[in-house]
C-alpha cells in the first residue's frame, strides 16, 4: 500500500510540475507574441494573389546597392524595393507614413518630432534573428550620412538639419537650422540598420554591407548570381503587408537591342526604359504594356573644366554650335525625344520657356575658337600656345550601346569639322565612374542626369560640390550661380524659386558647362500578365508591393 | 487610323482639285501645300501658306481653309477650357499668399479669371480689393475697376457699374479700349464700342506707343463680337501669342508673369467664325459644295447654337460616301437636340448605332455628340469598348480618344487615361502631325489631374512648337507644379 501510495504522489507531483511547465511556457509564449511583431506579418487586404515572378532588364550592374553612397538609377531602385524611409510620397503627391507612424511640427517650423513605428523587423541574416526597427537605426542613418569620411551626395541635401534627438526607442527629434521649403518630404531617405555596416562611423565603398544590404523594405536581397542577377524575395514580415509578387530579379544588359529581344521572347518580363528605337516594336505587339513615367532626364556632354583649354567659355560654346543635335537625335534616336537648351528637362517646373537651344552653326563655332585664341594647325587641328585642342571622351558602356556609340561617333566627326580632335574612350560602368567621380581623368563625358520632382542642381553646378564622388565633376565654379543656388535654399517661397530657376537656366546655357542635348521619350514595358502597375515617375518601384500576377498566369 | 486618314485626304484632296473650277498644276499647289499641313495638324501654317497666296480666293481655298479653322477651333475650344482650369487653381494658391513678397496683381487676374468663368459674385471681391490697394499704379486700377463694373453689371447692379466707369481715367487709350470690350460683353451697343476701339487704336498709334497685350485681347474681343473676321485673323497673325500679359517684378528674384484668361477663348470663337465663313463661302462653288456641306455641319454643331443661321441644303450630298454621310447625320441630330428636339436627336443616333455598330469613326462620333450633349450613353460605350478590344490599334484610335473623353467625364480618371493612352501614338509621343492634338491636350488635363504634371508639360511643350498660345497653360502648370511637388531633391547619373 505504501508503494503504491508513494506512486500516486510521485505521479501527482510530476503532474503538478509538468503542468506549471506548461504554463509557463504558455505564458512565455503568450508574451512573446504580445511583445515583439509576428514573425509573418500580415498579407494585403485587397483581395490580390499572391505568388509570381518579375524578371525585368536593367542597363548593367549597380556599383553599390545600399541607399547612402550610391549613385546611379540602377542602385535606386533596388533600394526602393528593400529600404524604406520616415515617410513616403504617394501618387497624389501627398506625404504618408511609413517607418514613422505620425510626426509633430513645431509652430516655427524647425522640428520635426517622428513617432516610429512598433512593428518592424529589419530583414534579417542567414543564422541570425530579425532584429526591430528602433531610434537608434535613424540617428545611426544620419550620423554615418553626414560623416565627412562616407562617400555620399547626400550631404549637401541634409546640411540645413541641426542636431538629431532619440527622445526614446520610438521617437525621433530633428531640429532644423531653418524652416525649408518641402522639408517633410526630405525625411524620405531610406534608413539602414545601425547593425548593418561593419564599420559603425561612416561608410565606404568598401564596406560588405553596400554589396550586402538589409532593409526594412518589401523585399529581401537574397542573392546575387555569378551572372549579376540580383534575386529579391518577398519580406514575408513586411509591415504594410506581405508584398504579392513573390521575388523580383534584376538581370543586367549590356545591350539594349538584346534586352527588348528578351522581353520580346519572353525572357523577362519588363524592361525598365524601352529603347525610343524599340517603341514601335514594343506598341504593336498586345502581350505588352507600355506605360509612359516621366523621369525627368537629360543627356549631356560634360567638359572637365580643370583642364585649361574647356575653362574658357567660348570653346564650350564653340562645341555646342559644332554639334548638330537635332540631326543626331533623330538618326539615332528616331526623333524620341526634345532637344534642351539648359539643366532642367522641359518636363519640368523650372525649365525655363524662353530660352531657346543653340542652334547649329559650325561657322560661328570656329569663330569662337578663334576668338579663344585658336587657329588651325597644319594637320588641321586648333592649337593655342603650342597645345593642340586634342580631347579625350570618355563613354560608360553599359548603357545605350549602339545609339550611345553613334552620337559619340557623330560628336566626334562634328568636332573634326571644326578643327577639334576627339579621342573616344567606352570603358565599363564601375571604370567610367570612377575616372568621372573620383579620379577626374577625362576631358569630355557622355552621361544623362535624372532628377525626381524637385528641380535641384545645387549638386551639379554649386562649387561646394566639387570633390571625390561628389556631383559637381566638372568642377564648375561661378559665384553667380552658387549665391543664386544658395537664396533658392533659404527661400520658402515658390514663385521666388521659380524666378531662381529661370536665372540659373539662362545662365548655364550661356555658360555651356555643359552641352545640354536631349531628353529621350521615356516607357517602361511589362507584360500584360502583370497588374496594378503603378510606376513612380523617378523611383520607379515605389509602389511595386501593389504589384500582382493573377493566379493563371504564376508559373 | 493612319490608312484611314490617308484614304480621306485623298478623297477631300481629289474632290477640291477635280471639283473645282480652279486649273491643276503639276507641282503642289498651295492648296495641295496647305491640305498636306492640315493633314499634320499644322494648322496655322497652313493658314499662312493659303492666305499667302494671292489666288486663294475661290471654292477650293475657302473649304481648306475653313477646314482648317474648324479644326483650329476645336482644339482652341480645348485649350481654352484646359487653361481656364489651371490658370484658376494657380491664381487661388498665389492670392492667398500674404505679407512680404505677395503678389498684388494676383488678385486682378483671379477676378479676370472668375469674370470669364461666368463667376461675377467672386471675381468682385479679388477685383475691389486690387482696385483698393494704392501701392498699384492707378492705370491697373483703373482698369480693374472697369471689370469690377461689368461684374456688377452682369449682377443686376447697373447703377454701380456706371459710377465706376465713370470714375475711371478717359484720356488713357488703353482703359478705353478696356472699356470698349466691356461695354461689347455687357451688349451696350449704343455706346458704340467698335467706335471707341477704333478711336483708341488711333490715339496710341498716334502717340507712337505700341498697343500692350491686353490692348490686343480688347480689340480682339470686339472684333469677335462683331464678326469682323478679317480683322481679328490679320491682328492675331501679327501680335505674339505667347506674351504675357502683365510682369510683376516683386523683388530681384522674384518675378511673376500673369497671362490673360480669355485670349485662348477668344482665338476659338474666331476661328470658329472664319471656318464658318468660309465654308459657307465654299457652299457657292458646285465644284466643293458636298464636302463644304459635311464640313459646316461639324462646323455648326462645333460652334455656339445660332438660331438665326444659314439653313443648309443637304440634299446633294448622297455623292459623298456612306461613311460620311453617317457622321454628318450625328452632327445633323446634335442640332436638333440643341433646337430641343431630343426625341429625333434620338432617333437619328440610335438607327446610325444600329445600322453600323461596330465603326470605330462612327462610334467616336456618335460618342462626342453624346457627351456633347450629356445624355445617357451606355449603349455607344458598350459597343466601344468591344470595338477597341478587338480592333487593331492605330484604327481604333479616335474610338480610344472618345472613350477617354467620355470616361473624363464621368470622372473616372484610370480609364480615362488608359483609352487616351491606347489611342496615343507611342512611336511619336506628343507630335502633333501623328497624333490628333485634342487627344493631347484631354491627355495633358488628365495627367494634370492625375498630378502627373511633368507629362503634361511634356506635352505642351511639344505643341507650343505649333501653338504658341499654350505658352500660357506651360507657365501656370508650372507654377502649381512647382507648389505642389513634394520631392527630397535627389538627382542621379545614369
Amino acid at each position: 500500500m505504501q508503494i503504491k501510495t508513494t506512486r500516486i504522489c510521485i505521479c501527482r507531483v510530476k503532474e503538478e510540475i509538468m503542468k506549471k511547465v506548461l504554463l509557463v511556457v504558455l505564458i512565455l509564449i503568450a508574451a512573446a507574441f504580445l511583445i515583439s511583431p509576428q514573425a509573418g506579418a500580415e498579407r494585403k487586404k485587397d483581395g490580390r494573389p499572391d505568388g509570381g515572378t518579375l524578371n525585368y532588364g536593367e542597363y548593367g550592374r549597380p556599383a553599390t546597392l545600399d541607399p547612402v553612397t550610391s549613385n546611379e538609377m540602377i542602385s535606386l531602385r533596388i533600394t526602393e524595393l528593400v529600404f524604406n524611409g520616415l515617410v513616403g510620397i504617394n501618387e497624389k503627391q501627398e506625404i504618408v507614413p511609413e517607418l514613422a507612424q505620425r510626426w509633430e511640427l513645431s509652430r516655427d517650423g524647425r522640428t520635426y518630432t517622428f513617432l516610429l513605428r512598433k512593428d518592424v523587423l529589419w530583414h534579417s541574416r542567414e543564422g541570425e534573428e530579425a532584429k526591430p526597427f528602433t531610434a537608434d537605426d535613424v540617428l545611426f542613418t544620419y550620423k554615418i550620412m553626414m560623416h565627412p569620411k562616407t562617400i555620399t551626395p547626400l550631404k549637401v541635401r541634409y546640411e540645413f538639419i541641426d542636431t538629431v534627438e532619440k527622445l526614446d526607442e520610438y521617437t525621433v527629434r530633428f531640429t532644423l537650422k531653418r524652416p525649408i521649403l518641402n522639408a517633410l518630404a526630405k525625411f524620405s531617405f531610406k534608413i539602414i540598420p545601425k547593425h548593418g555596416p561593419a564599420n559603425p562611423l561612416f561608410l565606404t565603398r568598401e564596406d560588405p554591407f553596400v554589396q550586402h544590404p538589409i532593409g526594412t523594405g518589401p523585399y529581401i536581397l537574397r542573392n546575387i548570381t555569378a551572372d549579376r542577377e540580383i534575386i529579391l524575395v518577398a519580406n514575408d514580415a513586411y509591415f504594410k503587408g506581405r508584398p504579392h509578387l513573390d521575388k523580383f530579379i534584376s538581370k543586367p544588359f549590356a545591350d539594349q537591342n538584346i534586352m527588348t529581344q528578351a522581353l520580346m521572347f519572353n525572357a523577362i518580363d519588363m524592361i525598365v526604359l524601352v529603347n525610343p528605337r524599340d517603341i514601335p516594336e514594343v506598341q504593336g505587339d498586345r502581350r505588352f504594356i507600355l506605360q509612359p513615367y516621366n523621369a525627368l532626364s537629360y543627356s549631356f556632354f560634360g567638359y572637365n573644366m580643370r583642364n585649361p583649354l574647356l575653362a574658357d567659355k567660348r570653346v564650350r560654346q564653340a562645341f555646342t554650335y559644332a554639334v548638330n543635335r537635332q540631326e543626331m537625335l533623330d538618326s539615332f534616336f528616331n526623333g524620341q525625344g526634345t532637344l534642351i537648351s539648359g539643366p532642367f528637362a522641359p518636363g519640368s517646373w523650372a525649365y525655363n520657356l524662353e530660352v531657346q537651344p543653340i542652334s547649329f552653326d559650325p561657322v560661328k563655332a570656329r569663330q569662337l575658337l578663334n576668338e579663344a585664341g585658336f587657329t588651325p594647325g597644319s594637320d588641321g587641328i586648333m592649337q593655342k600656345d603650342g597645345k593642340k585642342l586634342s580631347l579625350v571622351l570618355k563613354v560608360p558602356i553599359e548603357k545605350e550601346s549602339e545609339a550611345v556609340k553613334r552620337v559619340v561617333l557623330a560628336f566626334k566627326n562634328y568636332l573634326k569639322n571644326t578643327g577639334v580632335d576627339i579621342q573616344v574612350a567606352f570603358k565599363e560602368w564601375q571604370a567610367w565612374k570612377e575616372d568621372v567621380f573620383l579620379e577626374h581623368d577625362y576631358d569630355i563625358v557622355f552621361a544623362s542626369w535624372v532628377f525626381d520632382d524637385s528641380a535641384d542642381i545645387s549638386s551639379l553646378f554649386h562649387s561646394g560640390e566639387i570633390g571625390y564622388w561628389k556631383n559637381n565633376f566638372i568642377s564648375y565654379s561661378n559665384p553667380e550661380v552658387d549665391g543664386l543656388i544658395n537664396e533658392s535654399k533659404l527661400t520658402l517661397d515658390h514663385e521666388k524659386r521659380r524666378t531662381i530657376n529661370r536665372r540659373l537656366h539662362a545662365i548655364l546655357a550661356e555658360e555651356n558647362p555643359y552641352t545640354f542635348l536631349w531628353t529621350l521619350t521615356n516607357y517602361a514595358a511589362y507584360r500584360d500578365k502583370i497588374r496594378h502597375v503603378a510606376i513612380h515617375p523617378y523611383k520607379f518601384f515605389s509602389f511595386a508591393d501593389e504589384w500582382f500576377i493573377g493566379e493563371r498566369d504564376q508559373k | 487610323m493612319l490608312k484611314e486618314r490617308i484614304m480621306n485626304f485623298l478623297f477631300f484632296f481629289l474632290l477640291i482639285v477635280f471639283g473645282s473650277s480652279v486649273p491643276v498644276y503639276a507641282a503642289d499647289t498651295p492648296v495641295e501645300r496647305a491640305m498636306k499641313l492640315y493633314e499634320k495638324h499644322r494648322y496655322e501654317e497652313a493658314t499662312r501658306v493659303l492666305t499667302a497666296d494671292a489666288s486663294h480666293k475661290h471654292g477650293a481655298a475657302d473649304l481648306t481653309l475653313g477646314m482648317i479653322y474648324l479644326q483650329n477651333a476645336r482644339l482652341h475650344y480645348k485649350l481654352y477650357r484646359e487653361s481656364l482650369a489651371v490658370s484658376q487653381e494657380y491664381l487661388k494658391k498665389l492670392a492667398r499668399i500674404r505679407g512680404k513678397g505677395k503678389s498684388r496683381f494676383a488678385d486682378l487676374y483671379m477676378g479676370l479669371s472668375l469674370m470669364e468663368a461666368g463667376k461675377h459674385e467672386t471675381a468682385v471681391s479679388h477685383l475691389e480689393s486690387f482696385s483698393a490697394d494704392e501701392k498699384v499704379s492707378a492705370g491697373y486700377r483703373d482698369l480693374a475697376k472697369i471689370n469690377l463694373g461689368y461684374c456688377h453689371f452682369r449682377l443686376g447692379d447697373k447703377q454701380k457699374a456706371e459710377t465706376l466707369w465713370k470714375s475711371v481715367n478717359s484720356e488713357n487709350p488703353e482703359l478705353n479700349a478696356e472699356r470698349a470690350s466691356v461695354y461689347s460683353m455687357a451688349g451696350l451697343q449704343d455706346r458704340n464700342p467698335s467706335v471707341l476701339l477704333d478711336e483708341s487704336l488711333a490715339a496710341l498709334k498716334k502717340s507712337g506707343k505700341t498697343p500692350s497685350l491686353r490692348m490686343i485681347r480688347n480689340a480682339l474681343a470686339i472684333y469677335v463680337k462683331d464678326g469682323r473676321i478679317d480683322k481679328g485673323l490679320a491682328l492675331v497673325s501679327h501680335s505674339d501669342m505667347k506674351a504675357y500679359s502683365y510682369k510683376e517684378t516683386i523683388s530681384r528674384t522674384k518675378i511673376i508673369h500673369f497671362y490673360d484668361p480669355s485670349l485662348i477663348g477668344l482665338l476659338a470663337t474666331l476661328y470658329s467664325q472664319a471656318s464658318i465663313a468660309r465654308l459657307e463661302k465654299a457652299l457657292a462653288d458646285p465644284g466643293v459644295k458636298d464636302p463644304a456641306t459635311y464640313y459646316i455641319s461639324e462646323a455648326y454643331a462645333l460652334s455656339a447654337y445660332d438660331k438665326n443661321r444659314k439653313q443648309v441644303d443637304f440634299s446633294g450630298t448622297r455623292q459623298l460616301p456612306a461613311k460620311y454621310q453617317d457622321r454628318m447625320r450625328v452632327w445633323q441630330a446634335f442640332e436638333e437636340y440643341r433646337k430641343g428636339r431630343r426625341t429625333e436627336a434620338f432617333a437619328i443616333w440610335n438607327e446610325l448605332g444600329r445600322k453600323q455598330p461596330f465603326d470605330p469613326d462612327l462610334n467616336a462620333a456618335l460618342l462626342d455628340a453624346c457627351v456633347r450633349a450629356e445624355t445617357e450613353c451606355s449603349q455607344i460605350v458598350k459597343r466601344s469598348e468591344t470595338g477597341v478590344a478587338s480592333g487593331k490599334g492605330r484604327t481604333m484610335s479616335g474610338l480610344n480618344s472618345a472613350l477617354g473623353t467620355y470616361y473624363r467625364v464621368k470622372k473616372k480618371p484610370l480609364k480615362a487615361l488608359a483609352f487616351m493612352e491606347a489611342g496615343r501614338d507611342k512611336s511619336n509621343k506628343n507630335k502633333i502631325e501623328y497624333n490628333d492634338p485634342v487627344l493631347l491636350v484631354n491627355l495633358a488635363g488628365m495627367y494634370y489631374q492625375s498630378k502627373k504634371f511633368s507629362e503634361a508639360l511634356e506635352i505642351y511643350f511639344e505643341m507650343s512648337k505649333q501653338f504658341p498660345v499654350v505658352r500660357q497653360i506651360q507657365e501656370v502648370m508650372q507654377g502649381v507644379y512647382a507648389m505642389e511637388q513634394k520631392s527630397a531633391g535627389d538627382v542621379k547619373i545614369f
